[in-house]
């Protein structure tokens, strides 16, 4: 490697130059030998290495002793639900989605905690926002919407259009939250979507609010039914929408 | 659920296999790398508050190959040989599945990365798997972006003469 060039040939390669530098680096390599050879093997290396070296992931037994380690580490007491240990397998894994229902079956039993029921309200959301399956309803009239509802699930929601205020009615869907059947009422707010999670009460404590993984939620009771909204939009424009509501159901 | 937790796990989980291939490749064995992979992320974890934002990956590699370090020096007595007392390279020790499902190419070419002198293998991997720009690579080494190019020159010159030496019959 006798050329004083070599490393700006290199670069060039590399895309670690500006285009002042790029043009001035990409002329002297036409004319230098040793350059021009550098850059055609050190490709043939790349692309070697490209497809055939071999490239290891981590085993899922690893995953698994790691998310122990992180429990450790926070020291919960709380056994850990199934649904976090999916995440661990990543999303193509078809686990994430029986574990999940596994979770809501056993905890079905038992009244949930607050904890599992703002994670299974963000987690039935987040499906919805990331699917695009956010309404089997579509519509922004809650005559038509209201009505749907009755056909469809054993819970009344409040249906209410608020699209002077900002918040479009987008249409409503059926979701199983801890084992009971949960009216879904969604809105739009500009870019952000939020949904209305409605449930009948039957006595169990409720929340205040919650935030999970960057989604805020806020709970309250209105007329027999459990009520919990639930977006990603900043948590004064979802407390204008709870007021928005619970004024509606008075 | 912790929301501490819930944003590590967002931001580092994504970068497990880059983790574990990098620890692969300078660690002594399939076990080590398993147990650096399992110590960085920890680190990482009671670490978190420290870490600045943006892409999360150069500043995990980093605590990464620091880990490989440090297991490295405890492990070793005499000079550093590619091959360990049991004649093991560096991501060699695989499974029969996986050795079963490479082609010889892909064989030849693991062979000829894993006998690299490490410094060379490092910023090697860390350029053409990992994609990390110079600065980056040398942020993850610790050392000047000078010495990357240089390394990394030296690095593919290295290997397309034992690859090529290899093909020869």
């Amino acid at each position: 490697m006798s050329c004083p060039e070599l490393l700006h040939t290199q670069a060039l390669m590399d895309g670690e130059l500006d285009s002042a530098g790029a043009a001035e680096a990409a002329r002297h390599a036409e004319g230098c030998e040793e350059c021009r050879t550098f850059r055609t093997d050190a490709a043939r290396v790349s692309g070697a290495i490209k497809t055939d070296l071999a490239r290891h992931r981590a085993p899922d037994a690893l995953r698994v002793r790691l998310a122990h380690a992180l429990d450790r580490e926070t020291e919960r007491s709380a056994p850990v639900p199934l649904r976090r240990r999916s995440f661990w397998f990543g999303a193509a894994s078809g686990a994430g989605v029986s574990a999940l229902a596994a979770a809501l079956a056993i905890f079905a039993i038992l009244p949930p905690s607050a904890a599992t029921l703002a994670d299974a309200i963000t987690d039935a959301h987040t499906r919805a926002v990331m699917s695009g399956h956010i309404v089997e309803v579509v519509s922004s009239n809650h005559h038509t919407v209201k009505p749907w509802f009755s056909r469809h699930v054993a819970v009344s929601p409040p249906v209410a259009e608020f699209a002077a205020q900002g918040f479009v009615l987008a249409g409503g869907r059926v979701e199983t939250i801890a084992g009971a059947q949960s009216a879904v009422v969604a809105y739009r707010h500009g870019a952000h979507e939020v949904d209305l999670f409605a449930w009948p009460d039957r006595g169990s404590p409720l929340p205040d609010v919650a935030t999970v993984h960057g989604y805020r939620l806020v709970f309250w009771k209105q007329n027999d039914l459990n009520l919990a909204a639930v977006s990603d939009m900043e948590r004064s424009e979802l407390d204008r929408f709870v007021g928005l509501v619970r004024s509606e159901g008075q | 659920m912790d929301d501490r937790r819930r944003r590590f796990e967002a931001q580092a989980l994504p970068h497990l296999d880059a983790a574990y291939n990098l620890a692969r490749w300078l660690a002594r064995s399939q076990t080590d790398a398993e147990d650096i992979v399992q110590d960085a992320m920890l680190r990482a974890w009671r670490g978190f508050d420290t870490w600045r934002g943006g892409d999360m990956k150069p500043w995990l590699l980093t605590i990464v190959r620091n880990c490989c370090r440090t297991a490295g020096r405890a492990s070793r007595q005499h000079m550093p040989l590619p091959e360990d007392e049991h004649g093991g390279l560096p991501s060699e020790d695989t499974g029969p599945e996986e050795a079963a499902m490479e082609s010889s190419d892909s064989q030849r070419l693991n062979r000829t990365v894993a006998l690299l002198p490490e410094e060379f293998r490092e910023v090697l991997i860390l350029r053409e798997v990992e994609d990390l720009s110079y600065s980056e690579i040398a942020e993850v080494a610790g050392i000047p972006i000078g010495t990357v190019m240089s390394r990394l020159a030296r690095a593919r010159t290295m290997l397309k003469q034992r690859w090529m030496a290899e093909e020869r019959p």
